[in-house]
């Protein structure tokens, strides 16, 4: 099999959704969530997915995975339509959403694990050597057959993550990995990320408000607002050389500032990359 | 085909398994059913001897018994599947299910039909102890525990189907509480859970019998009284049947409930 280039490619990437009001007359209103988004993401980078709520982030992610069917433009992600080949392209990506579980609650993360071998279709031997390496890896030994309720939000999320990649996805989706976690729980969660990211190859679309989960595991930062990209950058270049009224500032306040003035300014107004 | 059948097995397993762990509400359940049947054993007892009649719908007091524990443990083994996909639509829990790669019915429909499985066994143990206790053994023919199996486990499929097709008007109503009780009453009563259908009146019966509610309780429960082989053949065709029809029907509403999210948002 070729190697993919480019994990996700999308070109002008639209969607409107209508919004049907009043009981008796139904008058329809059109609301635009994606205004036209181009983007390409090569294969095994770690992108970080931001903007406010209500920007069209879910929207962006929801084409992305073929739930959703875009009003206009053109998706590819890992070579395949979302839309058209939905059923494909799940096989292929891992996701992980830090408010939703995909683990039982009252039985053992390996029940889950074993569930979702099967749901994926992954012979026995490979699961069984996948499974034993994400156990090590994750450090899941000690509660691998404890129900999951009965785990810290940190041990849960652990579980979560070495879930989503027992079918070893392409590309991952985190969606607030870390919310409610705690800083030491927080930092091993980012470090186990990274490491997959760099030895696996795995593409990694992160969508979080915590500057530090960006800082730790992005390499590009893409932030969109109002259902249009203000900002697509590497974080370093970020980081570096963004000045806000010509003076240089820390992620939060960069994302804040975007998040604030791309309302009524357009994108070069509000900062300039130095 | 061999993989949905496979993840079908899988999920139904865990859930069963996932089931077991509300032993206390099992507990609560069981007990319910429990003091439901002696009630029933109070008024049916009272209209045995009103009626002065040992048989009435062509069943004794002690199989008009059994065939009530029958249809209890039917009837309340029911899982909360119609209010998990309202769940699931209302929260957005949905979307993270579509990442899945087994289709969003079939995992509903697995994971309830494992769970059901294990609340069926508990009520109908729990059941057959106290009717034992009430009115005796019921001397059923060798066949009839084999023929209830086959019966309830495609009542369970059917019903399921049913739940399914109610559950995915979410994506329009928002909450299908409103038809859930009806269609839950309309089984509780036209399905024959308190009354056997023997006992309706001719134009109803002939009625009914063109509705799939019967096949859900009375059907079994039936089958378990009176063992017959070619009533139960004629069970399963109609059961079997009603399922072609309603995969057909959640196929087209969650192919129109596809494209709503698409048009609407999740």
């Amino acid at each position: 099999m070729k190697p993919l280039k480019n994990a996700v490619e999308t070109d002008n990437l639209r969607k409107v959704f209508e919004i049907k009001q009043g009981l008796l007359r139904r008058n329809a209103k059109s609301v635009v969530a994606v205004e036209g988004i181009s983007l390409t993401v090569p294969a095994g980078q770690s992108v970080a997915f931001i903007g406010p709520n209500g920007a069209g982030k879910s929207t962006t992610i929801k084409m992305l995975t073929g739930i959703l069917k875009p009003s206009s433009g053109t998706a590819s992600v890992l070579g395949l339509d979302p839309w058209k080949q939905r059923s494909k392209l799940v096989r292929q990506i891992g996701a992980v959403f830090g408010q939703r579980s995909q683990l039982w609650l009252h039985l053992p993360p390996s029940d889950s694990f074993d569930l979702l071998a099967e749901i994926y279709g992954i012979p026995k031997n490979d699961y069984r050597k996948r499974k034993a390496l994400l156990v090590e890896r994750f450090d899941l030994g000690r509660f691998l057959s404890t129900p999951v309720r009965k785990l810290s939000l940190g041990e849960r999320m652990r579980a979560e993550i070495a879930a989503s990649l027992l079918h070893r996805p392409q590309l991952l989706l985190l969606d607030e990995p870390t919310i409610g976690v705690d800083v030491i729980a927080r930092q091993n969660l980012r470090d186990l990320v990274c490491e997959w990211n760099r030895e696996e190859g795995v593409t990694v679309f992160l969508t979080s408000h915590d500057t530090g989960d960006i800082e730790s595991v992005a390499d590009r930062v893409i932030v969109i607002n109002h259902g249009r990209v203000v900002l697509d950058d590497s974080l370093s270049s970020v980081s570096e050389n963004t000045l806000i009224e010509g003076k240089t500032a820390e992620l939060e306040e960069i994302i804040a500032h975007l998040f604030n003035s791309a309302a009524s300014l357009p994108m070069q107004n509000c900062i300039s990359p130095g | 085909m061999k993989n949905s059948i496979r993840q079908i097995w899988a999920v139904a397993r865990v859930a069963a398994r996932s089931n077991l762990a509300y032993l206390g509400e099992v507990a609560s359940r069981t007990f319910f059913l429990a003091v439901i049947l002696f009630i029933f054993l109070k008024l049916w007892q009272a209209t045995y001897r009103e009626s002065a009649s040992a048989v009435i719908g062509g069943l004794s007091l002690n199989q008009m018994l059994w065939y009530l524990t029958v249809t209890e443990a039917i009837y309340m083994s029911a899982p909360r599947l119609a209010q998990q996909i309202d769940e699931d639509v209302r929260s957005g829990a949905l979307a993270v299910r579509l990442l899945k790669p087994i289709s969003y019915p079939l995992y509903c429909l697995s994971s309830a039909l494992g769970e059901r499985i294990v609340r069926f066994l508990a009520n109908f143990a729990t059941g057959a102890a106290v009717t034992f206790c009430l009115v005796g053994p019921f001397n059923c023919s060798p066949a009839a525990p084999i023929m209830l199996l086959v019966a309830v486990l495609l009542a369970f499929v059917l019903d399921g189907l049913g739940h399914l097709i109610i559950g995915l008007w979410a994506f329009w109503l928002e909450d299908t509480s409103g038809l859930l009780l009806i269609y839950t009453r309309l089984s509780m009563i036209l399905g024959g859970m308190l009354i056997p259908m023997e006992l309706f009146p001719d134009w109803l019966k002939s009625f009914v019998f063109f509705l799939p509610f019967p096949y859900l309780v009375w059907g079994p429960a039936h089958l378990f009284v009176h063992s017959d082989w070619l009533q139960f053949a004629q069970l399963v065709g109609l059961q079997s049947l009603y399922i072609l029809l309603l995969l057909a029907v959640v196929n087209l509403i969650y192919g129109w409930a596809l494209e709503r999210i698409s048009a609407h948002g999740g």
